[in-house]
């Protein structure tokens, strides 16, 4: 027996030391580059040793960099052997002059040792998961965890969203909340599809059962109001304004643009399209007046009409912004910092930023005052006109003729504009806009190709008589090219005037003389010159009617939009890399391409901007779908699943469901074939989407920020919601759609911009009435209550609005006359119903979609109670509150506070 | 029940109410800076939602953004009066006094000052201007005032000067963007938006960061100039207006009075409290007191822009001018503002662009009007600020975007009809004054025309430094982390001037 046991006991102890020695032997595990070693490094030695600095020669930003020799002649990592290398020893030094990080606290023994397995096991380097994405990802298993199976969880899981929402949660011991009462989310779902509270027909059928929750979502999906609510969002990112920016910030017609955007969300325009067609619209084959129309996201960049601004410097400052916005839109990459230097933290390098310039910089646009590309709008009879043109002109020369012909009519283009004259005698460029000769004044265009044109286009205004213009090839001696004269005009004209045929680049040297004039005024005021390729059959019948309809259409003045135009070959320009990101400094001659460390370029794609934008909604970028999934997300949740919305980088908020993020995007690129509209409704379908949003101080200590999504999103309503639902519970609300932008009632004096000149002027009708989508933006003053409630001034993209809860805010929905003037109209309504309480109570549903508590009605009522004695007290009052009544009413009058109290409560003004 | 009974009940129950409402804002919501509702909330308990049965840890920022924090390093101010002269005052009739450029009056510019520049208007070879005012050494430090400025010139032992700051813009809109973000370029904080971030603001009554403008416009940047960037908008100034409401819709609507106001917000927040009772979240707390603080504000800022009730000297001593939008006017503002524990005053003063293309942009006319508008209430504020012992724990910082030239502006090559000068940033003046400033200092040296700085070059990073520095921060570790990188009001530049530290 005793032997037994001892013999028992040795088999125990030597398994015990086999299992011991086994543990021993096992290899450590590995070490993960992207999620161990990349963070320790971002916090505590990329400053230094990367990017900007390179401390030592060494760097630990790109591969390559970190294992090359350093300053001291050896790399500072060998790979294998930690003792060898001065990256872990320096770690451990114990003189601070010697020890990195250099001057600040010694790293823990924790994060020295892992960098030290990690060199051990041979310093592999690894990517960053925002910079591939995996083919597949597979929904997590149902969780069949004791804490899960209870009540809350039954009926939870709606569609697959929820399997990944759960699995996280039961990591973390949370349970999923339940769902939300049937008005609460039919409250959220309103106000996140079409940003205008539910309905009541809607809510009355979904709540009574007559349709479910689907049929809900897709009747508001299918509203023109979907389109309306999401246009604010997309808008942000593309920056778009009514007005120009910086100083001057003169109105610009910018509106066929949000338009465009709210029809093309509305017809759920599949997302790749939508990109393709703002980025490069006018580079698709024949484009139509849609697609031109489409590329004014990237005409929305500021345009600078300060006296003494040098146009170019902006113009190339709208182009770094064009290639910022694409990248912080499409890619969450702040690609802007490679502007000046390789990022820091990212893998993208200095050259790079510029190889994406290239794409951008042969727009034909060059910070003008008036603007120019401008898309034409003509109206049905000159449509007529036009096409009547361009098919004669096709008739009698080739296409290409045609189409130069066609294109001039549409956006004026290509010209040459007036701030490219130089060396100016007597003359200059008048109101840094227009060439101005005086008598014998003279100036230069340079690298001037005229087509073999044999007439020349010049857009010009005088207000003289008999001034003659000579141009001339080259120089004062050369040929004469062109001679007219040019008399009073009403306004800016085009005109057109024989010119000599050459075919070659030159030099035009303008003159001018008109010794009737004072030596002060200008003959002419030139904005620009053009040449187009001679017609063909120009001496046939029937040419002078459409010459005569082709330049009456070009004078014709019609609507106008900014649009993208790419410049033509002989108006090209090379881009050059700028040293230390300055524009004054340009070097190397830089090639159109994008950055290595994301998908390759397919050779099928042109290398402009079509291509680039093919590159983009490529299924193989990493980011695409995946910042869209992201946002789309963070609008309905509040929240991103990787929280950092504009930046999926190194540096970002780690996402909390990666492998969610993923399948989400997956999806929307190979399922929903880019569908926004089947992103949002997969989203808001789901279990996740649906919990109730009360929190409690356990789920709140555990997760403050409900970013395991334990409970429903409860957020702030946007600028644009706040405004949109006061006007419709108050039943103010206008439903017209499009046009241009309105001015709802603002304060006096507001507008103190200088040297502008414009005003408010306050839109009369049911245009006080409109949607805040359609609320004119000026971007030095926007509109007071929008910026108030954290609307953006749209001078840049806008990624994020970050949420705020300021004094403002409430003094705006307390005191502001459009909040009031809600209120009182919501108080009408109240005095159908007889008794206050009633009144009150129907008053609050109305607005709140829901049944008052016990509570909350005593606090109004005593508010009411209040209200009625002071105005029965006072009844002058009364007439100073609402003017408007012919009669003096108390009752009204209460409740009007009151109804001002409703639209001021949290509930009000939150997304519960 | 009738309804006579009804109301009788409710009059009960209101007045119970009414008691308890009282508690509460007595005990926990008035002066809010001192006690925060989060505290509140932690320690009255009551409020947490039954489910979890604990409570919520909140900071005083969890419920009120404008709390009150302490900088990290021991500062020498408290708060900061940023006066703006929008347009950029002319250095050589204020401050810098170059007698040699007086020599080469109307004479040619060398080319070699002109190659490699450009400038806004120039064009060709303009020629030098020799400065429009008379220059006398003042005070004990001996320091150059022009006879623009009478009564500056008997308080320049306060200030210090910086006679070669240095900005790489030339256009006012990029340099006053520059100038108060750190950036030409829109989207970055301004530098009182930083400070109300770090610091919060003394006040809770009165918003934290406030703007005052005179000279009937807005600075060529627009509003963005006083915006808050990346930060949270809560920190973006706040203007305070003249005319119409002091703050937009700061005014109860007409025929409802101070009494209604108060009922409904307690109406409002009863009603936010049972919300916080359901769904536990602080953002809701938050509400309660913004609601508060509104309430609060609607008086406090009333009495404060109400400047007629400052004794007859103190208007006097400053030039008011009561009811009209003025510089004097704003100036005293300041000095009450900062008296109140506000962070940041920022004044615009617009009208300082001398190109020389009418009478009021002239150089030795519109200039000198301008000079005399500021001149005796900037004196004056520092007086005040003095008097009231307050100058020492409060920086007043004067200067403009840029200076100008020492060459008369050719504006299209042409003659003009007055004198003036054209934008030029390489070398221009600013003043501080206030704690930790050294008094009667100047730093920085320009060559004998003024054009460029021969020692003492500082940037306008450098300036922002120095402000920082002396509100208690190390500019170079004050950071917001903003698409994936911590950005600062410095960028990746910036040294303090200690030269002119006390």
């Amino acid at each position: 027996m005793k032997r037994r046991i001892i013999t028992t006991s040795f088999f125990v102890i030597i398994i015990g030391i086999v299992i011991l020695l086994v543990d021993y032997l096992k290899p450590d595990p590995l070490i993960d580059f992207s999620t161990q070693v990349k963070p320790i490094l971002n916090k505590n030695c990329i400053a230094c040793h990367g990017g900007v600095k390179k401390s030592g020669g060494f760097s630990l930003l790109f591969e390559e960099e970190a294992f090359a020799d350093t300053e001291s002649g050896h790399p500072a990592i060998i790979p294998g052997n930690a003792a060898k290398s001065s990256f872990i020893q320096l770690l451990k030094e114990d003189d601070p002059e010697l020890r990195m990080p250099y001057q600040k606290a010694r790293l823990s023994e924790e994060e020295i040792e892992l960098l030290t397995q990690w060199v051990n096991q041979g310093a592999k380097w690894g990517e960053h998961w925002a910079y591939s994405l995996p083919d597949k990802v597979n929904i997590p298993e149902t969780v069949q965890v004791a804490g899960i199976s209870s009540e809350n969880t039954k009926g939870f899981i709606k569609n697959e969203i929820d399997y990944f929402i759960l699995r996280g949660l039961d990591n973390n011991d949370l349970e999923p909340s339940s769902p939300a009462e049937p008005n609460v989310i039919s409250r959220r779902l309103s106000m996140d599809i079409t940003g205008l509270p539910i309905n009541t027909d809607l809510y009355e059928s979904f709540n009574s059962g007559n349709i479910s929750y689907e049929n809900m979502v897709d009747d508001l999906l299918s509203r023109n109001s979907y389109g309306e609510k999401w246009a604010s969002w997309w808008l942000d990112h593309a920056r778009y304004a009514d007005s120009k920016g910086y100083e001057k910030d003169m109105g610009r017609s910018m509106w066929e643009y949000r338009d465009w955007v709210i029809r093309a969300l509305n017809k759920d325009m599949p997302f790749d399209q939508f990109t393709v067609e703002q980025l490069a619209g006018d580079l698709l084959p024949n484009p139509s007046v849609d697609q031109l129309i489409a590329t004014a996201f990237h005409r929305n960049t500021m345009n600078n009409d300060e006296g003494g601004t040098d146009d170019e410097e902006f113009r190339v400052a709208a182009v770094i912004d064009r290639v910022n916005t694409t990248f912080e839109v499409w890619q969450s990459t702040t690609i802007g910092c490679v502007q000046c230097h390789s990022h820091t933290y990212d893998p993208f390098k200095h050259e790079e930023f510029y190889n994406l310039m290239a794409f951008f910089n042969n727009t034909r646009d060059e910070d003008t005052t008036g603007d120019e590309p401008n898309l034409k709008f003509y109206d049905k009879e000159q449509e007529i006109k036009l096409s009547k043109v361009y098919d004669w002109i096709l008739k009698n020369n080739n296409k290409e003729v045609a189409e130069a012909y066609n294109n001039f009519m549409k956006y004026l283009e290509p010209v040459y504009h007036a701030h490219l004259a130089e060396n100016y005698t007597n003359g200059s460029l008048a109101g840094s806009q227009s060439i101005g000769l005086r008598d014998n004044g003279s100036c230069y265009i340079k690298d001037v190709y005229t087509q073999g044109a044999n007439y020349i286009y010049l857009r010009y205004s005088s207000g003289v008589d008999a001034s003659t213009i000579t141009i001339r090839k080259d120089n004062p001696e050369g040929e004469i090219l062109a001679r007219f004269k040019t008399n009073k005009t009403q306004g800016r004209v085009i005109h057109k005037f024989p010119f000599k045929k050459i075919n070659e680049k030159t030099t035009l040297y303008i003159e001018a003389e008109n010794p009737t004039i004072s030596a002060k005024t200008p003959t002419s005021y030139i904005s620009w010159i053009a040449f187009l390729p001679e017609v063909k059959g120009s001496e046939s019948p029937g040419y002078s009617e459409i010459d005569k309809e082709f330049m009456e259409l070009i004078n014709t003045k019609t609507p106008t939009l900014p649009i993208l135009v790419e410049n033509p070959d002989f108006q090209k320009r090379t881009t050059r890399f700028f040293e230390r990101g300055s524009w004054l400094s340009q070097t190397d001659t830089i090639e159109p391409g994008t950055p290595h460390v994301l998908n390759d370029w397919k050779s099928e794609w042109p290398k402009n901007r079509l291509g680039l934008s093919k590159w983009l909604v490529s299924k193989e970028n990493p980011l695409t779908a995946r910042t869209l999934v992201n946002r789309v997300w963070h609008q309905l949740f509040g929240r991103g699943i990787v929280a950092s919305l504009e930046d999926m980088g190194s540096q970002s908020d780690a996402p909390s469901h990666p492998e969610l993020l993923d399948w989400l995007a997956l999806r929307f690129m190979n399922e929903h074939e880019w569908s926004i509209k089947s992103l949002v409704k997969e989203i808001v379908m789901s279990g996740t989407y649906r919990q109730s949003s009360m929190n409690n101080a356990i789920l709140y200590q555990k997760d403050p920020e409900n970013k395991l999504y334990a409970r429903g999103p409860r957020t702030r309503l946007s600028a644009e919601q706040i405004r949109d639902q006061a006007l419709a519970v108050s039943g103010l609300l206008s439903d017209k759609m499009y046009g241009p932008s309105v001015m709802p009632p603002q304060p006096e004096g507001v507008w103190q911009t200088v040297y502008s000149g414009e005003y408010w002027v306050e839109s009369k009708g049911e245009d006080k009435y409109r949607r805040a989508v359609y609320t004119y933006l000026k971007r030095t003053s926007p509109y007071p209550s929008i910026v108030t409630f954290d609307g953006s001034s749209r001078e840049v993209s806008t990624v994020r609005r970050t949420v705020t809860n300021t004094p403002l805010q409430a003094l705006v929905t307390l005191n502001d006359p459009v909040y009031l003037e809600a209120a009182y109209f919501l108080a009408k309504y109240m005095t159908k119903f007889d008794d206050p309480d009633n009144a009150i109570a129907s008053g609050y549903y109305k607005a709140l979609m829901s049944e008052i508590d016990k509570n909350k009605l005593i606090s109004l009522k005593t508010l009411y109670t209040n209200s009625i004695i002071e105005f029965e007290q006072q009844a002058e009052s009364i007439r100073e509150f609402l003017p408007v009544e012919s009669e003096v009413d108390a009752n009204l009058a209460a409740l009007t506070v009151v109804a001002n109290a409703i639209m001021n409560l949290d509930e009000f003004l939150t997304k519960s | 029940m009738n309804s006579l009974d009804r109301l009788i009940k409710e009059k009960i129950e209101r007045d119970l109410e009414a008691k308890t409402r009282r508690h509460f804002i007595k005990t926990c919501v008035t002066g809010m800076g001192g006690v925060a509702l989060g505290s509140l909330f932690m320690s009255c308990g009551s409020f947490g939602s039954n489910k979890g049965n604990g409570k919520i840890p909140l900071s005083d920022r969890d419920v009120n953004p404008m709390a009150s924090l302490a900088p990290p390093y021991p500062a020498k101010v408290k708060s900061v009066i940023y006066l703006h002269m929008a347009g950029a005052p002319s250095q050589l009739e204020m401050f810098d006094y170059k007698p040699a450029l007086q020599k080469l009056d109307g004479q040619l510019t060398p080319q070699s000052l002109l190659e490699g520049k450009k400038f806004a208007f120039i064009k060709g070879t303009p020629k030098l201007l020799g400065p429009q005012a008379k220059f006398k050494q003042e005070g004990e430090s001996g320091n150059w005032v022009s006879n623009f400025l009478p009564h500056f010139s008997k308080v320049v032992d306060e200030v210090a000067f910086l006679k070669a700051v240095n900005t790489d813009q030339f256009n006012h809109g990029p340099a006053q963007l520059f100038m108060q973000t750190g950036s030409p370029r829109l989207g970055r904080p301004s530098i009182g938006s930083w400070v109300t971030y770090g610091l919060g603001s003394e006040n809770q009554n009165l918003p934290g960061f406030v703007v005052l403008t005179s000279g009937g416009k807005t600075p060529d940047a627009g509003k963005s100039i006083w915006g808050s960037g990346f930060l949270p908008s809560v920190y973006q100034g706040v203007q305070c207006r003249s005319k119409g409401d002091p703050v937009l819709y700061i005014d109860d609507p007409k025929g409802i009075s101070r009494n209604l106001k108060q009922s409904t917000i307690e109406a409002i927040n009863q009603i936010n409290k049972e919300e916080f009772n359901k769904y536990s979240d602080p953002e809701i707390l938050t509400r309660i007191n913004q609601y508060e603080m509104a309430y609060r504000m609607q008086t406090a800022v009333p009495e404060l822009m109400n400047i007629n009730d400052e004794p007859e000297h103190i208007k006097e001593m400053y030039g008011v001018k009561p009811g009209k939008e003025s510089f004097a006017n704003n100036c005293l503002l300041a000095r009450k503002l900062v008296e109140d524990g506000v962070r940041f005053v920022q004044l615009y003063d617009w009208g300082w662009d001398s190109h020389g293309d009418s009478h009021a942009n002239a150089i030795d006319l519109g200039l000198r009007n301008k000079c005399t508008e500021i001149d005796r209430p900037m004196s004056a504020l520092l007086l005040d600020l003095k008097q009231r012992g307050l100058l020492e724990e409060t920086l007043v910082v004067w200067g403009g975007e840029f200076g100008r030239t020492p060459m008369q502006e050719n504006r299209e090559g042409q003659e003009m009809a007055f004198k003036g000068r054209d934008h030029h940033g390489d070398a221009f003046t600013m003043w501080m004054a206030g704690g930790g400033i050294k008094k009667g200092a100047s730093f920085g040296v320009t060559d004998e025309i003024g054009y460029s700085a021969i020692e003492g070059k500082v940037s306008v990073h450098d300036v922002h430094a120095t402000i920082l520095h002396l509100l208690g921060f190390n500019h170079e570790q004050f950071t917001f982390d903003f698409q994936g990188r911590p950005f600062r009001l410095t960028d990746v530049e910036g040294h303090v001037i200690k030269e002119i530290l006390a």
